[in-house]
């Protein structure tokens, strides 16, 4: 799984830096200002979902550094 | 002449004016009252889960959080789950009507082929806090605390994540670490593994301890696509058994179900995932999209595609529409197994939990949100079906287990009610 490694450090080094982007000015903001515009936009929605899959499924994980805290699975 | 200003100023000038008037009608969190004092916003959410013929669950969960005119903000979350019915034992379908008797005590029947079950019943409550505190201009961190308790599991945990702003925004970098040291107390008392079920005489409760680090970075692509990949690194050890499963013991010629041993799991696990998430926005609607490949030392290998496209019904009335798509699937682990034949030696390690098979999910859905005329706060409902399934074409079965059905589909309906309240 080294390739998947290497494959977000691409990953991070290239969103971080720009390389794909070019700016985007505060004032050309208003869409991605939104709330359906957040990567998480309904948090507690979100919230279930883990729970449930965490509980159903054999695998885990996201954007979270919560871990644990549950003996469904 | 200049008084009349350049054309590229008034552009200026009118998109600050429109992302401004956007931000205050689009539903972010403004730091801060009209006159400075803090704002605070509840939500809501109820969980109606069932299983067909398995398990119902009732969760409701109440969250507030309290935004400082600084930016500084403070959450607490309270959750329950009720949780009845059934789960499979692990075991194998008998071939006859069968009562057996699980480490915990419970009482299990099946019918002829049908998959044995294992009823159950538990009540589990839990507390999240956070705050999150911006600083320096360019930095945000996050602490938070969790605890939770059910009947047989507690746990308690913290985490922390620090965000840095970049390149006027553009760019976020998020670290985080996160831990829990939880703790396994089995109804009826711990078992020794691949064994007969025998109680471990003296043994009080089982710790588990996980570690996690994350990693991730979110980027403006252009004014209407946000995306970001994380990466995740989890450690777990101590007592990662599932005390309640069993694994079938079968006869090599008939394939009759002949006795039962009790599941073994590795007492570690290291866990990775690579998570990229994505929203777009198009002229109205916005679609989000994630992929998220796992994979462990045990084996498991997944993959998982999330769509969901909102589309604005009624932007006036803040009423919209938001379809879901999910696929799951995954890799078993190394020492899944559908059973053993009797008499054969056994392995280190062993399970027969489906959720550790090569298993597979689907998940179809859709929320709504509106808003009541004349009433304050925004509503969602949310139904969903999720269909779980197998391959056991290729399983190690004998006899007469070859014409049964040894992964049978789950189905499971969901849905969701939430309430959101800014006051």
């Amino acid at each position: 799984m080294r390739i998947a490694g290497v494959a977000l450090l691409v990953a991070l080094a290239g969103l971080s830096t720009g390389c794909a982007a070019t700016a985007v000015k505060p004032w050309d903001r208003d869409l991605l200002a939104k709330k359906q515009m957040r990567l998480i936009h309904q948090p507690m929605l979100n919230a279930v979902d883990d729970h449930v899959y965490f509980s159903k499924e054999g695998s885990t994980g996201g954007m979270d550094a919560g871990g644990g805290g549950c003996g469904c699975n | 002449m200049q008084l009349a200003g350049p054309p590229r100023t008034s552009s200026v000038r009118s998109r600050l004016r429109v992302a401004a008037c956007l931000l205050l009608a689009s539903g972010v969190p403004v730091l801060a009252h009209a006159d400075g004092a803090p704002i605070n916003t509840l939500d809501v959410t109820t969980l109606l889960y069932g299983e067909k013929d398995r398990a119902r669950v009732i969760e409701p969960n109440v969250r507030v959080t309290r935004i400082y005119p600084d930016g500084q903000s403070f959450s607490g979350q309270l959750g329950i789950d009720v949780i009845t019915g059934a789960s499979p034992s692990g075991a194998l379908p008998s071939g006859s009507v069968q009562t057996t008797t699980t480490p915990s005590g419970n009482r299990t029947s099946s019918e002829q082929g049908a998959t044995p079950l294992t009823s159950f019943q538990d009540l589990r409550v839990s507390f999240d806090g956070d705050w999150t505190r911006p600083f320096l201009r360019a930095f945000t961190s996050t602490l938070g605390l969790r605890v939770s308790r059910e009947k047989d599991y507690r746990s308690v945990g913290a985490n922390a994540k620090l965000s840095v702003d970049l390149m006027n925004k553009l760019t976020i970098l998020t670290g985080g670490l996160g831990f829990n040291h939880d703790q396994v107390d089995p109804v009826g008392g711990t078992h020794g593994g691949l064994g007969d079920g025998t109680v471990i005489p003296g043994r009080g409760v089982n710790p588990k301890e996980v570690h996690t680090a994350v990693l991730g970075v979110s980027r403006i692509i252009t004014r209407r696509w946000i995306m970001a990949v994380n990466g995740s690194r989890t450690s777990e050890g101590g007592y990662l058994t599932d005390p309640y499963k069993v694994i079938s013991l079968m006869d090599g010629e008939s394939g009759l179900t002949v006795g039962q041993v009790t599941e073994q799991r590795p007492s570690t696990r290291v866990r990775k995932d690579i998570l990229t998430t994505a929203a777009y926005h198009l002229e109205e609607d916005v679609i989000h999209a994630s992929y998220r490949y796992y994979w462990d030392d045990w084996g498991v290998k997944s993959s998982t595609a999330d769509v969901k496209y909102r589309s604005e019904v009624d932007p006036d009335a803040h009423v919209y529409v938001e379809p879901h798509l999910r696929y799951y699937t995954q890799t078993p682990a190394d020492f899944f197994t559908f059973g053993f034949v009797q008499g054969a030696a056994l392995p280190a390690y062993a399970t027969s939990d489906y959720r550790l098979g090569p298993l597979r999910s689907v998940t179809l859905g859709a929320t709504v949100g509106f808003e009541l005329s004349g009433y304050p706060g925004e509503w969602t409902v949310r139904a969903e079906y999720i269909r779980q399934y197998g391959d056991a074409s290729k399983a190690n079965v004998t006899g007469v287990q070859k014409q049964f059905e040894l992964f049978p589909a789950v189905n499971i309906g969901t849905v969701v009610i939430g309430y959101s309240l800014d006051f």
